[in-house]
């Protein structure tokens, strides 16, 4: 049986558009509407991602070694404490007068108890507090601190250095941003 | 197509209309919220400052504050006293940048109440300070109280805020 071609009938296909080089394939894809949906929901899911879920934060400093070396990066969660209320160990955010600045700290007193430093060695309502982050021996003493029905007690890992060059103490709830994700 | 023109005139107009009211009478907050930017800017220095330009600056920043300024700090810097006029916040001011050569200031977060007859307002500010050469930054929270006087958004009282306590 004779093909179609060979009777003179031609096949009808329908036009194509030309293939879209493969430079272009890469920069915007097949669909370029598709693309730009695409990449306008990246970008609106990243920005109300890291600017109001997870703070994108650079470490200054040394208060938070060997946890975190200085200018390292890390993210503050704000919705981790949604459910519950913040626990001893968290490494937290605390703000000053607004989240772009935070002091990284982690907590080592809860409200209502009362915490003391005897010889490096964390008191917490009379008993030594166990912590497994703390790596170097210190000295540091301070006398016993009563925390309110809504303050947490915070202070940075690293206890070489003198007490009276490191940031630490009473932080009141609303101060607590969120907690470190990293 | 006539309408849609109409519209969007009739936008643009009340977009422009907006604009001006808000040039014409500036909301307070704002005023005071440029105002300390422009103290950040003023208190900046480069490294290799003229003296004559380290003067001048030094007497741009003792006029943002008011004749007489409360003081309730800790900073070493300012040691204890309670208040300072313009004279000596100048004094301090070149001291300052006489010894620190190079400083960069900001404040990354500004929350400002205004008081309801609009006179006065309390800025609650994060400062950070970036000396030239040094590795760390140092940062406070202060709060800056401010008074309109003569149409100027004046610093009264200036306190440090302690985070931890």
């Amino acid at each position: 049986m004779p093909s179609q071609e060979t009777v003179g009938q031609s096949k009808i296909r329908p036009e194509q558009p030309p293939r879209p080089g493969w430079l272009r394939i890469i920069l915007i894809g097949r669909n370029p509407k598709v693309t730009l949906v695409r990449v306008a929901v990246l970008i609106i899911t990243s920005f109300v991602v890291f600017k109001f879920i997870l703070l994108p934060a650079r470490i200054e400093g040394i208060s938070m070694l060997p946890t975190y070396q200085d200018r390292s990066v890390n993210f503050v969660n704000r919705f981790a404490y949604h459910w519950h209320e913040p626990r001893r160990g968290d490494v937290v955010g605390i703000r000053l007068a607004g989240p772009h600045v935070m002091y990284m700290k982690r907590i080592i007193g809860l409200p209502g108890e009362t915490v003391a430093f005897v010889n490096g060695r964390v008191l917490i309502n009379g008993e030594v507090l166990d912590e497994p982050y703390e790596k170097s021996p210190c000295d540091w003493n301070c006398p016993p601190v009563k925390l309110g029905p809504d303050e947490y007690f915070v202070v940075g890992d690293n206890r070489t250095m003198p007490s009276e060059n490191h940031v630490f103490g009473k932080a009141g709830r609303d101060r607590i941003i969120g907690k470190a994700l990293l | 197509m006539k309408i849609v023109f109409r519209i969007v005139l009739l936008a643009a107009l009340a977009a422009l209309g907006v604009w001006l009211w808000t040039v014409l009478f500036p909301n307070p907050e704002n005023v005071v919220r440029k105002r300390l930017a422009e103290l950040a800017r003023t208190v900046s220095s480069s490294p290799n400052e003229s003296d004559l330009a380290r003067l001048a600056s030094a007497r741009s920043v003792a006029g943002f504050f008011a004749a007489n300024v409360e003081l309730n700090v800790d900073l070493p810097e300012l040691g204890r006293r309670n208040s300072m006029d313009r004279e000596e916040i100048t004094q301090a001011a070149l001291m300052g940048r006489s010894r620190a050569g190079g400083l960069q200031v900001k404040f990354p977060d500004i929350n400002i109440t205004v008081a309801p007859d609009k006179q006065s307002a309390v800025a609650d500010l994060t400062v950070e300070a970036n000396v030239s050469g040094e590795h760390d930054s140092m940062v406070r929270e202060m709060k800056f109280t401010l008074r309109k006087t003569d149409g100027q958004w004046l610093i009264t009282r200036v306190e440090t805020v302690r985070t931890l306590s």
